[in-house]
């Protein structure tokens, strides 16, 4: 049995299967202990049964805009959390209701898994190592 | 009891005055800042801040961003609101990079301004709120 005590946990939302599927692998290979929705209720139910360090949603799940609001939900939730959203482009509109949200970095829908998972992989860690320096500069 | 603390930075005399008279209705213990490099000196003053919310475009173009990026270094962290009537890609790319929690467009909604920052600064630690101050 895998110890997954260690372990990142990350939760993907995603109306997709297939795209669901994409990221579980990547992630669970990337050593993230996985936890997937398809919709707003079994997202809500994850919640409260599952930490969260970084969850990625799909900025569209039953309508048009509502993984925005489930992004903030998380937010509140897990706030040292890092939060991605997949959204169709980055308008300033879009932009705004990132950061109004809570989340971290938004990416193309249209960008292969493989790309996002990397470019959150790097992004958190940075995310990290800053918060880190900033802890570190305020003690000394 | 304690009273939140908010640096508000504007060059826009009626936007400052306007705001300013909003936010102590509401309970809000204000100092105002006419330029980001006022902003920014204000900051380093021993006196904690709660809130810290500033226009973009002042003594140049974005120079908000700056008075963002220097509130985040401050620890505890402000909450940081970006209130702008120029919004781009651009500085709202750079915003969502400094993390700032709220980025706001002119004409302000000042209602959602005002829940927005009464529900950021409610989940504060030592902020007059907490206390029953603001309701």
């Amino acid at each position: 049995m895998r110890n997954t005590a260690w372990q990142k946990q990350v939760l993907i939302v995603h109306p997709d299967l297939r795209i669901l599927s994409s990221y579980q692998s990547l992630l669970s290979g990337n050593n993230f202990s996985v936890v997937v929705a398809r919709d707003i209720p079994t997202t809500l139910l994850a919640i409260t049964q599952h930490h969260c360090d970084l969850a990625i949603i799909s900025s569209s799940i039953a309508e048009a805009g509502d993984g925005w609001t489930v992004a903030a939900v998380i937010k509140m939730a897990f706030p040292r959390s890092f939060i991605a959203v997949l959204a169709p482009g980055q308008d300033v509109l879009t932009l705004q209701a990132a950061i109004n949200h809570g989340v971290q970095e938004i990416y193309d829908s249209e960008d292969s898994p493989d790309e996002v998972v990397k470019a959150i992989l790097s992004s958190s860690t940075r995310n990290e190592a800053a918060a880190d320096q900033t802890r570190v500069s305020h003690l000394q | 009891m304690g009273k939140a603390y908010i640096l508000l930075a504007d060059d826009e005399p009626n936007v400052l005055l306007t705001l300013k008279l909003v936010l102590e209705s509401d309970g809000y213990e204000v100092v105002t800042a006419d330029s980001a490099a006022t902003a920014i000196a204000l900051m380093n003053q021993p006196r904690r801040f709660d809130a810290i919310l500033t226009d973009l475009n002042m003594e140049k173009e974005d120079i908000g961003l700056d008075v963002a990026r220097e509130a985040a270094k401050l620890l505890p962290r402000p909450a940081i609101f970006i209130i702008t009537g120029f919004a781009s890609i651009e500085n709202a790319r750079a915003a969502l990079k400094i993390q700032v929690e709220h980025f706001a467009t002119k004409p302000i909604d000042l209602n959602d301004l005002m829940l927005t920052l009464n529900r950021l600064l409610h989940g504060r630690p030592s902020v007059g709120i907490q206390e029953g101050l603001i309701t």
